[in-house]
C-alpha cells in the first residue's frame, strides 16, 4: 500500500499533465536573462575566453582537469572563432527566447553556456551556475508548447489543435528542485557559521566596498536590526528550500523571497543573479494563475488598442 | 515470500501504473511503460546525486555518493557550490594590483576595476574583474597568477617601452565591529601574491 502510495505521488508530482504555460514564460525569461548575460559580458568576450584571456585554457585545465562538456576545447583558439561561437550563441538564445526551433536552441544554449564557464569558472558567478542547471532540464522541457514561433506554426499547418495540450513536468519539477535544493544549501552553509546564527554576518557583508550598491539608512545597522536581518534570511532560505512545496504557504513565500531578492539587487552589486533566480519562480505559480495574468495583459493591451 | 511479492507487485503496483499512469501509450496524459521506466530512472540518479551534491553533509555515504557523481557532473556542468556568504562573511576589504616595472627603470601601478569607484552602468559590465580578483586571491587558484601577470604585461608594454617585470599585490583591510556595533576599518596591509619576471615571449 505504502510503495502504492508512494508511486502514485510520484506520478502525480512528475507526470501528471498540466499546462507548460509555466514553462514557456520560464523560457522566455530564461533566455531573457541568457542575452542580458552575453550583452554585459560583450565588451570583454575575447579577454575572458579568447585565445589570449586572462587566463589560458591550458591553465585551466591544469587546474581543472578531467573531461568536460566544452565546445571550446575542439575550436581553433583564434579571435575569429571565438567572436563566431559567441554570435551563434546569442543567435540560439534569441531563437530560443521567441521559441523557434525550441528543443535544438535550448540544447545549444546548455551547450554553449557550459562550455564558456567550463572555460572560465573564476567569473562566475551563483546565477550564472543556476541558469547552467536550469538550462540542463530546460532541454527536456516541452518550453515551446506555449508562446513560441514553433507552436504557432504548428497550429497553422494544423499539426496542433488551438489549445494547448498539457504535458508531463517532470523537467519543470527538476527546474524547481533545483532552486529548493538551491536555498536549502545556502541554507545549511549559513547554520556552520557562527556569524549567521549571532546574526553579526550582515555587517560585515554590507561593509563589503566592492559590493556596496545603492545607500543603506544608517538603522540598517543596528544590532537588533542585523540580528533579525541575519535570522531572516536564514528562516526565508530554509522556508523557499522547504516549506514553498506546501500548496498554502507558497505564494505569500514567493511575494518575500521576491522582495528578499529585490532589497539584495538594491544593496549589493551582484548585476543579474537576484533576476536570474527571480526567474524561476514563475515556475511555482500555478498554471491556472499563469494563464489568468496573460489573459488580464492581453485584456489590458487590447484596451489600451481600442482607446487609442 | 519473493513470490508474494512478485504477485503483489503485478497485482497492485505494476497494475496501478499500467491503469492509471501508463494506460493509451501517449504522452496525452500518460507514458508508455519504458519511457516511464527511462525517465524515473534519471529523476532519482539525479535527484539523489543534486542532494548529495550540495548539501553540507559530510558522512560517508554522502561523500561516496559525491565521489560516483563527480566524473558526470563535472562532465555535464552538474556540479554547483551554494555557499555564497557562507559559512562565515568576508571579514576584510581586499583588492588585487600590480606594480608594473618597465625596462626603463619606471614603475606603475596598474589595478582592476574597482567597482566602489564606477558608475552603475559600469559595475554592470565590470562586476566580473571583481569575482575574478576575488578568486585570485584564494590560496588553490595560484596557478593562475603567472597567466594574470602575463595579461597585465601585454596590457602596459608597448614597444618603445617594455614591461620588465609585474609584481601581483593583495591589499586587505578588516572590516572591524566595534562593541558599540559601529564599524571601524583596519589598515591597509599588503601581502605579496607574485614576481613575474616578463619574457620577450610573453609579450607576443
Amino acid at each position: 500500500m505504502r510503495l502504492m502510495s508512494l508511486v502514485s505521488g510520484w506520478n502525480k508530482f512528475f507526470f501528471a499533465p498540466q499546462s507548460p504555460e509555466p514553462i514557456a514564460v520560464f523560457r522566455i525569461l530564461y533566455g531573457l536573462m541568457v542575452l542580458a548575460t552575453l550583452l554585459l559580458l560583450r565588451p570583454d568576450w575575447l579577454n575572458w575566453y579568447g585565445p589570449h584571456a586572462w587566463v589560458s585554457f591550458s591553465t585551466v585545465r591544469s587546474l581543472e582537469p578531467g573531461t568536460r562538456l566544452n565546445v571550446l576545447s575542439i575550436l581553433p583558439e583564434t579571435d575569429g572563432w571565438m567572436e563566431a561561437f559567441f554570435w551563434v550563441f546569442l543567435g540560439s538564445a534569441v531563437l530560443l527566447t521567441v521559441g523557434l526551433l525550441t528543443r535544438i536552441n535550448a540544447i545549444l544554449v546548455f551547450v554553449c553556456l557550459a562550455s564558456i564557464q567550463q572555460r572560465n569558472l573564476l567569473i562566475t558567478h551563483g546565477g550564472d551556475t543556476f541558469l547552467r542547471l536550469a538550462g540542463f532540464f530546460l532541454m527536456f522541457a516541452p518550453a515551446g508548447a506555449a508562446f513560441s514561433i514553433d507552436r504557432l506554426i504548428r497550429v497553422r499547418v494544423r499539426k496542433e489543435s488551438v489549445n494547448i495540450q498539457p504535458q508531463a513536468p517532470w523537467a519543470q519539477r527538476m527546474i524547481q528542485v533545483q532552486l529548493a535544493v538551491m536555498y536549502f544549501s545556502a541554507f545549511l552553509w549559513k547554520v556552520k557559521g557562527a556569524s549567521w546564527v549571532q546574526g553579526t554576518a550582515p555587517f560585515y557583508v554590507y561593509h563589503l566596498d566592492e559590493l556596496r550598491r545603492f545607500p543603506l539608512p544608517s538603522w540598517m545597522f543596528h544590532a537588533w536590526v542585523l540580528k533579525i536581518g541575519s535570522w531572516s534570511a536564514l528562516a526565508l532560505e530554509f522556508s523557499l528550500g522547504v516549506l514553498i512545496w506546501v500548496k498554502r504557504l507558497r505564494y505569500p513565500l514567493l511575494a518575500l523571497g521576491a522582495l528578499f531578492h529585490l532589497w539584495l539587487e538594491y544593496s549589493l552589486n551582484v548585476p543579474l543573479f537576484q533576476w536570474d533566480i527571480l526567474s524561476a519562480y514563475v515556475l511555482f505559480v500555478d498554471p491556472k494563475d499563469v494563464r489568468h495574468a496573460i489573459e488580464w495583459m492581453r485584456l489590458r493591451k487590447l484596451n489600451r488598442v481600442s482607446v487609442e | 515470500m519473493t513470490e508474494f511479492l512478485r504477485m503483489h507487485w503485478e497485482a497492485n503496483v505494476n497494475w496501478d501504473l499500467n491503469r492509471s499512469f501508463l494506460e493509451g501509450g501517449s504522452m496525452g496524459g500518460w507514458l508508455p511503460k519504458t519511457k516511464w521506466w527511462a525517465i524515473s530512472a534519471f529523476l532519482v540518479f539525479h535527484l539523489v546525486a543534486i542532494a548529495c551534491w550540495c548539501l553540507p553533509i559530510d558522512n560517508r555515504l554522502i561523500l561516496g555518493c559525491r565521489a560516483v557523481v563527480r566524473p558526470y557532473f563535472r562532465w555535464s556542468g552538474l556540479f554547483q557550490s551554494w555557499d555564497m556568504f557562507a559559512p562565515i562573511p568576508k571579514v576584510a576589504n581586499t583588492r588585487v594590483e600590480a606594480i608594473v616595472e618597465y625596462k626603463d627603470g619606471s614603475t606603475e601601478l596598474w589595478t582592476f576595476p574597482r567597482m566602489e569607484q564606477l558608475g552603475f552602468r559600469e559595475k554592470l559590465f565590470k562586476e566580473r574583474y571583481r569575482k575574478f580578483a576575488e578568486n585570485l586571491q584564494r590560496e588553490e587558484n595560484d596557478p593562475l597568477l603567472p597567466d594574470v601577470a602575463r595579461h597585465i604585461a601585454r596590457i602596459e608594454s608597448t614597444p618603445s617601452r617594455p614591461v620588465k617585470m609585474v609584481v601581483l599585490v593583495q591589499d586587505w583591510s578588516a572590516i572591524v565591529l566595534r562593541s558599540d556595533g559601529s564599524y571601524e576599518p583596519g589598515p591597509w596591509e599588503q601581502h605579496v601574491l607574485l614576481g613575474y619576471g616578463v619574457r620577450s615571449e610573453d609579450l607576443r
